[in-house]
Parts: structure tokens; C-alpha cells; sequence
């Protein structure tokens, strides 16, 4: 009898340093609040415009892509703990502007060079709050397009937080920027279509 | 303005530089004949010609190529080179400009279909294509080689060139690339150069042939990383990269017995109309292919 007491005791003792080790493992991740999230690709968007012949925009999008984001909470003073990470991978071959003569063009390389670089890539290096506005994140990585690699910094926009109809938790981007697209080694027909490309990334992200 | 800029800087240069120098080519071969002297140096200058045309327009076109070459159009730069290189080998030894051509037969289209080996081939299917363009490569050379040793003098030799070139840069055209249809322009302004002077040389004194065999690997090179651009990294339907081979196959012709004996005229008129014909339909094929009269003609 008093050897189950103390075999029971025993049990107990360990049982409550696993329960407090988790508990304190699991504050810890909290604290640091380390959240991946995957691009719903159902309800997100990369379109691009083009100034043609200096008249009017075109516009265009990529139909797949795909990506992945990992979120690390913000301190006391708002800014990212070192950790987030912003991962984006864009089939050249899915362009779209709504004519498929068009679309044959860039994917030939003349522009995209699609069956030499299939995919364009984006890899966050660095994720910053912005000083001022809390929800926006200056974003810093290498835009690999055309086989040419590029730093970029982009300010990218927190447009919301939700829960889904599972629970599961929602967010929010949108990132407008402008690259030039002579810098990625695409030079063809520069009197015709602009050098410079305005993009816009608008993401919507699921926690599952 | 953009437009006569590409004219100039992808036609009418190659063709200055390229014609400016078989020009000189053909002065010293007549001096020579003249004065015999012992070396190569005028038919090295055809390889030359062709190669600096092409270096000039390419430079024009697309300014200076990385090394190394990021994609496979950069690669048609260093082909020249090359190509100008293997030139000045082409009256060595045959075993050491077989070995040459089976080298360089191998190893080009690994580098400039890198992107294919990477993204679109399996490790077997890749060996597979990479045997079969090598010997391609290999067979479609030693065409080139033997068109330059055996066409005729006159200017339907240059002609069969010229048609080739064009028939190429309409080709990819239609296919979707004009800037690849642009490369196999500047060949056609080459070509074009050097038929008029082998037009106006056969009326002068010397009735000898303007190109010479050490101009072959420059063209075999650029055609075939032409091709292989066209046909593997954009939309050059295969029926028309095919008989675009074919025509060349068809360049001797004009020996056959029986058109020689239809006269001077008639039988270069049989012979170009041969040649033409695949050209045509390949062209054809890619005018289909392209639904150039289709609804989304143009954008």
C-alpha cells in the first residue's frame, strides 16, 4: 500500500513536469507567436499592367502560383520578430492578359522565356514593420525572374484578419510594386511596351 | 524610329560588315591568282565575314551576351565565335576535324538546352534527345561541309543560303518569336550580301567561288542553335524544323546528270524550285499553326 502511494506520488511528480514543460514550451512558441500560412490560391491574385505604346495600360495576371508565409508575432514595440518568412513560386506559362496570340508572345522569349525559366520565384529575406503604419510590412527578398536575381524591397499591406468557417485563421496582403523589366534581361520591344511593370500581389493566407 | 533602328542595326550592318569583308576576301584570292602565295588567309576571311556579320547584327540586336550565357539565345554569340574558331581547322587533318565536329556536336547542345535537360527531360529521356541532336548536329554540319565543297560556283549556291535564312526567320516569326526570327534575319542580310557579290562576280574576270568550306561550321553552328532555339524553347511546329532540314539535304541537286543537261539557266531555276518547295510548305505548316488569319490575328 505505501509503495503505490509513493509509485503514485512518483507518477505524479513526472506527470506534472511534463504538463508544466508543455505548458512553458507552449507560452514560448506563443511569445513568439510563430504562425505558417499557405496562399489560398482560390482567392488570390498577381496581376501586372503594361503601358502599350505610351498610350494605355494592358493588364495581365498569372493564373498558378503558389506559396507559403510564416508570420512571427510582433514585439511590445510592434516590430517582427526576426523569423518571418514570405516564399513565392509563379509559373511563367500561366500569363493570361485574355488573348492567346498575346499570351503565346510572352511566353516566347521575347519576354518570359517560359520554357527556359518556367518559374518565377520571390524568397523574403528580411520582414520589417513599417515605423508608422502597423500594418504595413516592408518586405525585402530576391526576385528571381527571367534567370536574372534581384534584391527588392516592397511595402506590403496587412488588409485583414478573419477566422473561416472551420475556425481556421484568415490573412490578408496586398503589395503593390514596380519593377524594370529591362533589369530582368527582357528587352524586347521596349518602344512598344513599357520598361517599367507595375505588379500587384494581393493574397489571401490560411492557417491550418 | 525603333523599327529603322532594327533594320539598321540587324540588316544593313551585318550585311556591310559581312559583304564588306567577303569583298575583300574575293580582292585577295585575285590577287593571288594573280601572284600565287602560299596560305589560307582568303578563305579563312570567308568564315570571317560571315561570323563578324553575324556578331555585328547580334551585338545590334541584343548588345553584349553574358558569359556565361544566361539562355539559348545568347548563346548563337559564342556559336560564331566557335564556329569562326573550327574554321580555321577545316583543311587540317579529316580525323581532326571529325573529331572537332563530334565534339563540338555533343557538347553545344547540352549547354544551350540546359534549360530543357533541367526542366522538361527525365535523366534517360534527356540522353535520348541529347544522342539524337548530337548526331543531328553531326550529319546537318557534314551537309554544310559538303555543300561548300561541291555547289556550284554560281549564285544559286548562295541562293539555297539565303532561302534558308528567310524561310527560318518567317518561320519563327509566325511561331511567336520575332526576336529568334531577327537572328535568322541577320543571316538573311548576310546571305543576301554575299549572293549579289557572287551575282556580280561571276560577270567579272574571276569566276571563282566566293565562299569557301572553312565559312561551314559558322553556319552549321548558327542554324543549328537557331533551330534548336526555335524549335525547342519556342512554338516551331516540328513538321517545319524538319523540312527545313530537308532542303538542305536537297542543295546538291543541281549535279544530277540529267539537270545540268537542261542548260545553265533552266537547271539553277529546277534547282532553287526543289529547294523552295519544302521551304514553302514549312512555311505553310507555320502559317496554319500560327492562325495568322484566325480571329486573334493581332493584338
Amino acid at each position: 500500500m505505501k509503495m503505490d502511494l509513493g509509485r503514485n506520488l512518483h507518477i505524479f511528480y513526472i506527470g506534472s513536469l511534463v504538463l508544466l514543460l508543455l505548458i512553458g514550451s507552449a507560452g514560448i512558441t506563443q511569445s513568439m507567436g510563430v504562425t505558417a500560412y499557405e496562399i489560398d490560391t482560390a482567392h488570390s491574385m498577381i496581376i501586372f499592367r503594361a503601358k502599350h505604346n505610351g498610350v494605355s495600360y494592358n493588364y495581365g495576371r498569372f493564373n498558378e502560383f503558389s506559396g507559403k508565409i510564416v508570420m512571427t508575432s510582433t514585439d511590445v514595440s510592434g516590430n517582427m520578430v526576426p523569423g518571418s518568412m514570405v516564399e513565392f513560386e509563379v509559373k511563367a506559362a500561366s500569363v493570361d492578359t485574355g488573348n492567346e496570340k498575346r499570351d503565346q508572345h510572352l511566353r516566347s522569349s521575347d519576354f518570359f522565356s517560359a520554357k527556359q525559366f518556367p518559374v518565377i520565384t520571390f524568397k523574403g529575406t528580411e520582414v520589417k514593420t513599417k515605423k508608422d503604419k502597423k500594418d504595413v510590412l516592408e518586405v525585402t527578398g530576391d526576385l528571381e525572374l527571367h534567370g536574372v536575381k534581384k534584391s527588392i524591397t516592397v511595402d506590403v499591406e496587412i488588409t485583414g484578419r478573419a477566422k473561416g468557417r472551420d475556425g481556421e485563421s484568415l490573412i490578408g496582403f496586398e503589395s503593390t510594386f514596380t519593377i524594370k523589366r529591362s533589369e530582368f534581361g527582357m528587352t524586347y520591344g521596349m518602344g512598344g511596351i513599357s520598361d517599367d511593370i507595375r505588379i500587384t500581389v494581393s493574397i489571401e493566407a490560411v492557417h491550418k | 524610329m525603333l523599327i529603322l533602328k532594327q533594320l539598321i542595326l540587324g540588316l544593313l550592318l551585318p550585311a556591310a560588315v559581312g559583304g564588306g569583308i567577303l569583298v575583300l576576301a574575293k580582292s585577295i584570292t585575285l590577287k593571288r591568282e594573280r601572284t600565287p602565295k602560299a596560305g589560307l588567309a582568303p578563305e579563312w576571311l570567308v568564315a570571317v565575314a560571315l561570323s563578324a556579320g553575324y556578331i555585328v547584327g547580334y551585338l545590334g540586336l541584343e548588345g553584349l551576351p553574358p558569359l556565361p550565357p544566361r539562355e539559348g539565345v545568347h548563346w548563337l554569340c559564342y556559336l560564331a565565335i566557335i564556329g569562326l574558331t573550327s574554321g580555321a581547322f577545316c583543311y587540317s587533318s579529316l580525323l581532326g576535324r571529325l573529331i572537332g565536329q563530334i565534339g563540338l556536336s555533343i557538347v553545344i547542345p547540352r549547354l544551350l538546352l540546359n534549360s530543357a535537360f533541367k526542366y522538361t527531360w527525365g535523366p534517360l529521356e534527356g540522353i535520348i534527345w541529347w544522342a539524337c541532336i548530337a548526331v543531328a548536329i553531326f550529319i546537318f554540319w557534314h551537309i554544310v561541309h559538303q555543300n561548300f565543297t561541291i555547289l556550284p560556283t554560281d549564285a544559286s549556291g548562295m541562293f539555297v543560303y539565303f532561302g534558308l535564312s528567310g524561310g527560318t526567320a518567317l518561320i519563327l516569326a509566325l511561331s511567336g518569336s520575332l526576336r529568334l526570327a531577327q537572328h535568322a534575319g541577320i543571316l538573311v542580310a548576310i546571305f543576301a550580301a554575299s549572293w549579289i557579290i557572287t551575282l556580280v562576280g561571276q560577270r567579272s574576270e574571276s569566276k571563282k567561288q566566293v565562299f569557301s568550306i572553312s565559312a561551314s561550321p559558322v553556319v552549321a553552328l548558327i542554324f543549328a542553335g537557331i533551330w534548336m532555339n526555335g524549335y525547342f524553347y519556342e512554338e516551331v511546329p516540328a513538321a517545319s524544323a524538319i523540312l527545313l532540314a530537308i532542303a538542305l539535304f536537297l542543295a546538291p541537286i543541281g549535279r544530277i546528270e540529267r539537270i545540268q543537261q537542261l542548260g545553265a539557266r533552266r537547271s539553277t531555276i529546277v534547282q532553287i524550285g526543289i529547294i523552295a518547295l519544302p521551304v514553302v510548305i514549312a512555311i505553310g505548316i507555320a502559317v496554319a499553326r500560327s492562325g495568322l488569319f484566325g480571329e486573334n490575328s493581332s493584338y
